[in-house]
């Protein structure tokens, strides 16, 4: 991405888990349109599994019952770093944050230990009553 | 896109559980459910092909793990065949790929099997 190209955005906000899934793999479609990269570029394939598992999570456990604010979403390019920022209501999540990649033999736990390993910055900070996300990655 | 599964059966009764699309947290349950329905049918010898998954997440490698438990649990063998680059990268990363040992192709899968 050359640095006199202008920066690549998208927001959007939604409720559903699978529309909600839908509209992160598209928006990493449209930044890899935007950049000429290919589907197997490797960074942003690592990033787009990172942003999967957040925003799975989110889509998940923040939206308890009795919820009207949707999620929260925005990607941003520029200068050959993405960072995607996603808010959420649900509960506190510090207790996952430094949660260790499980056993071989565990069916669930993985997503934020990979997401840490796939990002070059995991960002969480609690904000009253919403959850904020922020990952990093250079491309 | 929600996650089709397709299920058929070799003539040397090996069943190919095909998936098609995401299988991620969304899809998940839909492979889990295509297992169970292989595993009452007594000890399975079972090929997921995830040549059609396009993409996979930590939940739906947890329906993996879950199924290779099924299948061992019935005294059965599960292999997976075909997937992509994202797919063994998250294998990789997880250190599930020496777990589950994977094959190029279905055909390579069903050789010996």
């Amino acid at each position: 991405m050359g640095s006199n190209q202008e920066p690549f955005e998208f927001h959007a906000t939604f409720a559903r888990l699978e529309e909600g899934l839908t509209i992160l793999h598209k928006s990493v479609d449209a930044l890899r349109d935007s950049t000429g990269r290919r589907f197997s570029d490797r960074p942003l394939m690592l990033f787009e599994t990172a942003l999967a598992e957040i925003g799975g999570n989110v889509l998940t456990h923040g939206r308890p019952p009795g919820t009207t604010r949707p999620i929260e979403y925005d990607l941003r390019c520029d200068n050959g770093t993405v960072v995607a920022q996603l808010s959420d209501s649900g509960p506190p999540a510090h207790a996952h944050l430094s949660t260790e990649m499980p056993s071989h033999s565990s069916e669930a736990g993985r997503g934020i230990a990979m997401a840490r390993r796939l990002l070059d910055e995991l960002g969480y900070e609690r904000d009253g009553e919403v959850n904020r996300w922020r990952l990093v990655k250079k491309l | 896109m929600a996650l089709e599964v397709l299920t058929r059966q070799t003539d040397s009764g090996v069943s190919v559980v095909a998936p098609t699309g995401r299988l991620d947290v969304a899809g998940a349950p839909a492979l889990k459910d295509a297992i169970s329905e292989v595993v009452k049918n007594g000890p399975p010898r079972v090929v997921i092909d995830m040549g059609g998954v396009s993409f996979v997440d930590s939940t739906g490698l947890g329906s993996v793990i879950s199924a290779l438990k099924q299948i061992r649990g019935g005294q059965g063998e599960l292999r997976l065949a075909a997937p992509n680059q994202q797919v063994r990268v998250v294998l990789e990363l997880t250190t599930l790929d020496r777990v589950f040992p994977y094959y190029a192709t279905v055909e390579e899968a069903l050789t010996g099997f």
